[in-house]
């Protein structure tokens, strides 16, 4: 179930009953003023017959001092008289405000409170001794008749008030005490049940969606564990150590590579800080290595070891190791760690040594040979004029072969020469004026380009200098230039194109050598292979080695080698774009690898 | 009695000339040409008795030449004369002779008289340095 559903399931739970409480709550209320309202009528009812009982005995008394006062004439006689006085015109206010919307009593009232009044007034007489009303039967008639009268009113009053009364309570409370108790109670118990049935059926809902989610929840939790059960045996089975870290740079998870070659226990490694465990160097300088989970955290990307790091293990063995570090990533996209992957590269690196000292090696035998032939035929001229000297006589004649003798000997000192100050090596990066470089190796290719009656183009558009190793530049030249009067063939073309190279944004500035040849050009998906060891298109003839090599010595002077068809009218075969920086990157940490 | 006519075919021309004088002191008459196809045209034309040939020429290279002249004429002894040690074996084998160059002249011309001498056989030359 979902989680919006679960909570409109909860809010009807409360939300409902509450209403329905509400409701009832109206109605007790609406039953409790009526009963309130029915209590409050008849207790005015109470006050009102009250009121005529004390206005009528009031008035007696004050009939009945007056009549004392008469007939003795003594004033104490009229204590009850004066007394009753105030009271009963209170009385009178009082019963008018209370019979108030009661027409009928209203004007019995009025009917009374005139009889009094006149009453009164033949009563304030007979006090001021008014002699026509002392002691007058007929006047004491009329008196008599009149306070009959006031008696039968507010007996009149009275009698009515109970009637209405007793209606009032017959009209109001037997209806309440019956039928709006059995309503309430009716009206109670449906609320209750509506109430129970519908938080039932709702939460009969919430459980079973809760049986559900609890189910799902196993489900994912299974599958969460046979999910990471999987991934722990694959990454314990391959052939990489990994290393997993929390974002403190803290070990997390190591598998049996990762632990053969650190040297240490998976478990004893779980939670130390990477520098620890993974305690790698520079090979050759021997300075720490930069902490990866840094870098990681710095670049927020895949990052790859730098060339020449050693781990060095626990236990002080050293491996010459090629890795990676990468960010863990959670479902937000919030790096939560980083993993390490790396590998034992100390024997690759071996055989790679070994495989461009064979290289170096074929390169010298090469070179060996070009010499020899260089050499070999200034000495047949000489040795054939050495021959001739011994049997010539005619001193012009001996002259003219001594002289040749000389211009041969001299050549071969200057091919010597050419050839020594070609292959000196340098032990650290020097200037090397590139074009200087290039007529060097041209100079030992000559005679093989003139052979094959190659036709060459050279732009040399600016002096160029680069820093570097002039005996690797030259073994990556050679290679290249080889390659193209082998592609060009007989007749073909090559035009070698030296310019520098402004600075762009992922390099800084250099220099640019550009060999394009009119031969077949490179055959799709050639162009990455042929940078691979053992890769050759020149089947037996080639080694396979060398654009491997080029390729190294280019990029250890922090340049690149790139080859791409010309696809131009006159260079339709390949073209080899070799860039050097201005400032090299080889150096200090390394000397260069002398061409034998 | 005519002297044995001998062709020397290199590119590198002082070399040729000194040779060519080496040759004629020894008392042969001697033919140069410059490249392959000169040569040829030579030995296609001429009485040539025996050939001294470069290997390393621009266009066409001795083994190349050397295998012409053999469908041309089989019998007329070659000698392959170049700089470079350990020539390829299809081309050493078509040839009479291997021979490096600073050997030195001795080494050629008593090579040469050998092949003249096999293949005069009978034959009455003028041959040799007398």
């Amino acid at each position: 179930m979902k989680q919006r559903e679960f909570r409109r399931i909860l809010r009807q739970a409360v939300y409902v009953p509450i209403l329905l409480l509400l409701l009832l709550a109206v109605f007790f209320i609406a039953q409790l003023r009526r009963f309130s309202n029915a209590v409050n009528d008849l207790h005015r009812a109470d006050l009102i017959t009250n009121s005529i009982i004390d206005l009528q005995k009031l008035i007696l008394d004050q009939e009945t001092g007056m009549r004392g006062y008469e007939l003795t004439g003594d004033p104490a006689m009229l204590a009850p008289y004066t007394a009753g006085m105030q009271p009963i015109q209170q009385n009178f206010a009082d019963l008018g405000s209370l019979l108030s919307g009661n027409s009928a009593q209203e004007q019995r009232l009025t009917t009374l409170s005139q009889r009094y009044q006149l009453w009164l007034s033949r009563a304030r007489r007979i006090v001021a001794n008014d002699k026509t009303l002392i002691n007058n039967p007929e006047a004491d008639e009329e008196n008599k008749i009149l306070m009959d009268n006031i008696r039968s009113d507010a007996h009149q009053m009275l009698v009515t008030q109970e009637k209405q009364r007793e209606e009032q309570f017959l009209r109001e409370t037997p209806y309440v005490t019956k039928a709006d108790l059995l309503t309430t109670l009716l009206a109670a118990f449906i609320i209750g049940l509506i109430v129970a049935i519908f938080t039932r059926q709702r939460l009969r809902t919430v459980s079973r969606s809760y049986d559900a989610t609890l189910a799902e929840v196993e489900q994912h939790t299974r599958e969460a564990h046979e999910s990471r059960q999987r991934f722990k045996t694959t990454l314990e089975s391959i052939g990489d150590g990994v290393i997993a870290c929390d974002m403190r740079g803290r070990v997390q998870f190591m598998n049996a590579i990762a632990a053969s070659l650190t040297g240490w226990a998976a478990e004893d490694a779980t939670g130390r800080p990477l520098t620890e465990v993974f305690h790698i160097i520079h090979e050759e300088t021997r300075e720490p290595a930069e902490n990866p989970v840094k870098v990681v955290q710095r670049l927020k990307k895949v990052v790859g070891l730098a060339n020449h790091t050693a781990l060095v293990s626990r236990d002080g063995r050293e491996y010459v190791i090629d890795d990676s570090a990468a960010p863990i990533l959670g479902p937000d996209g919030k790096m939560t760690g980083i993993v390490l992957v790396f590998h034992d590269v100390t024997e690759q690196r071996r055989t790679e040594a070994a495989l461009i000292a064979g290289e170096k090696l074929a390169v010298a035998g090469r070179l060996a040979a070009s010499i020899a032939h260089e050499i070999h035929n200034p000495l047949d001229s000489v040795s054939n004029l050495l021959f001739l000297l011994k049997e010539e006589k005619d001193p012009a004649r001996r002259d003219e072969y001594l002289t040749m003798a000389e211009q041969e000997l001299a050549r071969t000192m200057q091919i010597s020469r050419t050839m020594l100050s070609l292959y000196r090596e340098s032990k650290a990066p020097v200037t090397v004026d590139l074009k200087d470089l290039i007529e060097g190796v041209m100079l030992l290719l000559e005679r093989r380009i003139a052979m094959q009656q190659i036709d060459m183009a050279y732009e040399f558009v600016e002096p160029c200098t680069v820093e570097g190793f002039p005996a690797e530049i030259r073994q990556v030249v050679t290679n290249v230039l080889v390659n193209a009067i082998e592609a060009a063939g007989m007749k073909g073309r090559i035009r070698i194109r030296l310019r520098s190279a402004p600075a762009e944004e992922f390099r800084g500035a250099g220099a640019m050598i550009e060999v394009a040849d009119s031969g077949p050009g490179i055959q799709n998906g050639d162009a990455h292979r042929l940078f691979r060891p053992f890769f050759t298109t020149k089947g037996e003839k080639g080694t396979g080695l060398g654009l491997w090599v080029s390729m190294g010595i280019v990029q250890k002077h922090g340049g690149s080698i790139r080859l791409s068809n010309c696809g131009e009218a006159q260079y339709t075969g390949a073209c080899a774009s070799i860039y050097l920086p201005s400032k090299t990157l080889a150096g200090l940490d390394h000397p260069a690898s002398p061409v034998a | 009695m005519s002297k044995p006519f001998i062709l020397c075919v290199d590119d590198e021309e002082l070399g040729l000339q000194i040779r060519r004088a080496v040759l004629e002191r020894a008392g042969y008459s001697v033919r140069t040409a410059l490249n392959g196809p000169e040569g040829l045209d030579a030995f296609s034309s001429e009485p040539i008795d025996l050939v001294v040939l470069d290997y390393s020429m621009p266009g066409m290279h001795g083994g190349d030449v050397a295998l012409e002249m053999r469908r041309l004429r089989p019998t007329v002894p070659i000698i392959l004369l170049s700089a470079y040690v350990n020539l390829p074996t299809e081309v050493t084998r078509i040839v009479d002779c291997s021979m490096l160059k600073g050997d030195g002249p001795e080494l050629l011309l008593s090579k040469i008289q050998e092949f003249l001498s096999e293949r005069a056989g009978g034959m009455s030359h003028g041959g040799g340095r007398e």
